[in-house]
């Protein structure tokens, strides 16, 4: 077991904060477990519960309580976002047919799959080299008529800001619902919806501190989605069954701290990457910063280390005490550079040597030291296995 | 119960009753522990884990000798579209390998072969087939993958050794039949490395596999009564010749129909293509003959499968190409055991030539169904493997 671990892998998922935890407890025990419909006190507790966590919610992101649907976590509000949209507009008979970015979530791109096998049709926003969505594909996408345009805030793998308060304005002048995943974004950059016309945003509590199974999907317009669960109707048919009262709650107090902590995060954080990345050119001259040139959130970096490959890279380092994550994913067949870096032209063989630290609240400088130190040893014997396993 | 397990083997390929002993105790040397940095540090090994229970017990026994065990999965292949019933990239297996290493302490990764082994094992298994030969691709995945391909990750990882789940002893930098014949996989193992012999440990070879699973009921493993996979792990469902179609176009020659002959040249009838027989097979013959008749030949040349009656299968000689050594190599007029086949007996044979890169064994008694593509192995009266080559 190496001495001191570090954990670089917050974009992945983030431990619970015990002030949310705490806020849970009594949700789970025997004073406020009622199912949330039930009209009796038990109910009535767990009914309060909720309804405190949407105020909170719909506060810190600037939208009203009755637009905050919860869901089991990000992938299922991305789901209910492109597919909800998708289903109601070919109910209304309109374009049964969306449009999103290439360097979208799975979440957002296998949904936009999902569309194109019930029959309709999807279209792929492309980026440049810096990760930024083509807004003269935007422009056509929405001259042919879509319905529903999804474009991510912040990219998970490199970081990339999207323009999502300009893209949205173009939606809404062509009167196409916009819907914003907003997971990597929330807590890590200004993300008030004040400024941001969008009719659907996404967040998630795993990524600020709250439990994983537990996110929502804020809804500014409900005839732009149609439910793609059904039951018993609750939150207003959109998103039926029983509310995870306690993860409701947890993402309350989660969403609440994250926003009141966002710019002390932000630039610590910033402060933290920036380090990272500066030392570590320092001490592997030849690795590449994915994106480094736009604009980026403070919490992740993508780093390519020429000659190497991220998985022999990540056992390496997890044997060295130090969790990170990498910019490849296992495709049928061997391991491919993910679709984010591919869509940005990143060339294979930097796209299969990537690795993406990720900060959050609990790291400190020290980490930073432990990665830089750990490092160049590391990426001399991953070389050299490249080498012999490349011949 | 082991007299009736060795029913059909040769006295004299057992091993002596002195490495039984040893064996008994353990079939791997304890860890050294070397000094450095505040400490004892103790020898590192990457276990090769594939999520069944004779790896899950060789990482267990090396975790219990005290050594840093490393566990990896290697995965080799992917299902893909191919076959939508089953996990795709066997994820199953991965996890139950993952359970174990947590169960034990150790760290667990996964080192993705698919290229390499693509390339080194599946490619050769078809064209093998394509030229008329039964491959045995579990012996290329041993001499390439898995004890070249894991060791370059082990060196990179400092491990000392490299460990995995065969019934085979490695010892002093030789490799020897594991204890319980009928589990033995001695036979798989002639292709790899001289010099990586001294670097395996061998955690199972000395138990039966009914002590390796009363090891892992002892500790909890879940693969503790895992059902075992006899067939080749990329062959879904034991179809090879679907694997085959998959990679090969459809006109080629091992597949599509050729003439069935006799020995003496009489057509007696059509094949749908020379890759779906192999030596010694009587399934999807034409009856009416007077004996039963096997295949006895394949002629990819002239797609020609040859039938002909059990005695036609029989022969003295065995000639192997590719040849190995795991031992000081063998000459002229030197006594060996040659084994034709996984679990058939060794027969005692001299060679009788050897030149670059192949052997020919007189063997003292005739072996039914030699058949080109298979391995020979050759042992030592110790039960020693000495080196083996594909049977041509």
């Amino acid at each position: 077991m190496p001495k001191r671990l570090v954990y670089l892998d917050n974009a992945a998922t983030t431990p619970v904060r015990p002030e949310v935890l705490e806020a849970m407890l009594p949700y789970l025990g025997p004073d406020a477990f009622g199912n949330p419909s039930s009209p009796h006190r038990f109910g009535r507790a767990a009914r309060a519960g909720v309804e405190e966590a949407k105020r909170s919610i719909a506060a810190a992101l600037g939208v009203d309580p009755g637009q905050v649907i919860f869901t089991s976590g990000g992938t299922e509000a991305d789901n209910l976002a492109v597919i909800g949209c998708a289903l109601a507009a070919r109910e209304r008979g309109g374009p049964f047919r969306i449009a999103v970015s290439a360097i979208e979530h799975k979440a957002v791109l296998a949904a936009a799959h999902a569309v194109a096998h019930l029959g309709g049709e999807e279209i792929i926003l492309p980026v440049n080299g810096l990760g930024e969505v083509s807004e003269d594909a935007l422009g056509e996408a929405l001259a042919r008529g879509v319905a529903v345009v999804s474009v991510m805030w912040v990219n998970n793998e490199i970081g990339v800001v999207q323009p999502v308060g300009r893209l949205a304005a173009r939606c809404r002048e062509a009167g196409v619902p916009f819907h914003v995943d907003g997971v990597q974004a929330f807590g890590k950059i200004p993300a008030s919806l004040h400024d941001v016309a969008c009719t659907l945003f996404t967040i998630s509590g795993h990524k600020i501190g709250a439990p994983k199974g537990i996110g929502a999907l804020v809804v500014r317009d409900r005839h732009a989605v149609e439910a793609i669960l059904h039951g018993g109707g609750q939150q207003f048919g959109i998103r039926p069954g029983t509310e995870n009262v306690p993860g409701i709650v947890g993402l309350g107090a989660a969403v609440e701290l994250a926003a009141r902590e966002q710019a002390a995060f932000a630039a610590r954080a910033a402060a933290l990457r920036d380090e990272l990345e500066r030392r570590l050119l320092a001490v592997v001259p030849d690795a590449v910063i994915n994106g480094a040139h736009g604009r980026r959130a403070p919490h992740v970096t993508s780093v390519s280390i020429p000659g190497t490959d991220s998985e022999a890279l990540l056992m390496h380092l997890d044997l060295a005490g130090i969790a990170c994550s990498s910019g490849s994913a296992c495709s049928t067949g061997a391991v491919e550079p993910s679709h984010v870096l591919t869509a940005m032209g990143v060339p294979r063989e930097l796209g299969v040597a990537a690795l993406r630290f990720s900060f959050g609240k609990q790291n400190t400088a020290e980490d930073v030291e432990a990665v830089v130190g750990a490092l160049p040893k590391i990426v001399e014997k991953v070389r050299a296995l490249a080498a012999v396993l490349h011949r | 119960m082991r007299n009736a397990e060795q029913q059909g083997r040769v006295p004299s390929q057992e091993p002596a009753s002195h490495l039984d002993d040893r064996a008994l105790c353990s079939a791997f040397r304890v860890p050294r522990f070397a000094f450095g940095g505040g400490g004892a540090v103790r020898e590192r090994v990457l276990v090769a884990m594939s999520g069944g229970v004779d790896s899950s017990v060789a990482a267990a026994l090396l975790v219990e000798a005290g050594y840093d065990v490393v566990g990896a999965t290697m995965k080799l292949f992917c299902y893909g579209d191919a076959v939508p019933d089953r996990p795709c990239c066997s994820l199953d297996s991965i996890t139950d390998a993952r359970l174990v290493a947590h169960k034990l302490g150790i760290p667990h990764y996964v080192l993705n072969f698919e290229d390499r082994f693509g390339r080194d094992v599946i490619a050769n298994f078809v064209a093998e087939y394509a030229r008329g030969r039964t491959p045995i691709p579990c012996v290329r995945c041993n001499s390439f993958t898995k004890f070249r391909d894991f060791l370059y990750h082990a060196d990179a990882l400092d491990c000392a050794y490299i460990a995995t789940g065969h019934y085979a002893i490695a010892r002093d930098g030789a490799l020897f039949r594991g204890r319980d014949p009928r589990k033995d996989q001695s036979y798989f193992l002639w292709g790899i490395d001289r010099t990586v012999v001294a670097r395996m440990l061998t955690p199972v070879g000395a138990l039966s596999k009914r002590e390796t699973r009363d090891v892992a009921r002892r500790l909890g493993l879940v693969t503790a009564d895992k059902v075992e996979s006899v067939e080749i792990c990329f062959v879904p469902d034991d179809d090879y010749v679907g694997v085959l179609e998959r990679h090969l176009p459809a006109d080629a020659p091992a597949l599509t129909p050729g003439p069935l002959v006799t020995a003496g040249g009489a057509v007696v009838g059509e094949h749908a293509g020379f890759a779906r027989y192999t030596i010694g097979q009587r399934r999807g013959l034409p009856g009416g003959f007077r004996e039963p008749m096997y295949v006895v030949a394949i002629r990819p040349e002239t797609r020609e499968v040859v039938i002909g009656s059990g005695d036609e299968l029989f022969g003295h000689t065995v000639t192997l190409g590719e040849v190995n050594w795991l031992a000081e190599p063998r000459a002229p007029g030197d006594g060996v055991l040659m084994q034709c086949r996984y679990r058939a007996p060794a027969v005692p044979g001299r060679v009788r030539e050897v030149t670059g890169g192949t052997i020919a064994v007189d063997l003292a008694q005739p072996v039914r169904a030699i058949t080109p593509g298979q391995s020979g192995a050759l042992y030592d009266p110790d039960g020693r493997l000495l080196g083996g080559g594909v049977i041509t």
